[in-house]
């Protein structure tokens, strides 16, 4: 017999877990927004936009990110003059040859 | 060291990615625990509309992407017939 066949597959896919995760939060939220332990209302209140808010955060943390990124990138002036001649020369060559842009 | 255009907009996004997030926390997160009758609550809109704008902007935006893509395959088309 195959020894393949005997092994169990361990491990799930990363896209598995996810979607567990995924289940398994969602579920709990659900549980508790539709009633399931009696909570003050004002935890109620706060509960019930959690996944709306949870989204929006991330969506504000990817912006800052992307933000900071932006400002703190180290451009070198010199290198990107000196790879603009360096594109004249090739199209201007490489128009003198025939081909056309 | 970044240019002057992409500091001031870099740093832009990060003050309004701050400001939306400690409004949309103060808003979801701590207003339930403040007193009704506080005058704080004049600076919010009812809560249902704390998940009614993310929804909506999350909508609209799909629908731009949707159509940006939409406009580019079109183009693409067009410029593949031209050359045939």
């Amino acid at each position: 017999m195959e020894p393949g066949r005997a092994r169990r597959r361990a491990t799930m896919t990363k896209l598995a877990q996810w979607l567990w995760a995924l289940a398994l939060l969602g579920s709990a939220w659900a549980a508790l927004t539709l009633g399931a332990l009696d909570l003050p209302s004002s935890c109620r209140e706060v509960l019930w936009p959690l996944p709306a808010y949870l989204l929006v955060s991330a969506g504000c943390y990817a912006l800052a990110t992307v933000g900071y990124r932006v400002a703190t990138f180290h451009d070198c002036e010199d290198a990107a003059r000196e790879l603009q001649s360096q594109i004249q020369e090739a199209r201007a060559d490489l128009s003198r040859r025939g081909m056309r842009f | 060291q970044a240019t002057g255009t992409d500091q001031v907009v870099g740093l832009g996004l990060v003050a309004v990615s701050l400001i939306i997030f400690i409004y949309y926390t103060a808003w979801v997160i701590l207003l339930p625990f403040i007193d009704s009758q506080h005058v704080i609550h004049k600076y919010f809109l009812p809560r249902a509309y704390a998940v009614a704008i993310p929804l909506a902007a999350g909508l609209l935006l799909l629908l731009f992407v949707g159509l940006f893509i939409t406009y580019v395959m079109l183009k693409n088309q067009k410029v593949t017939k031209k050359a045939q």
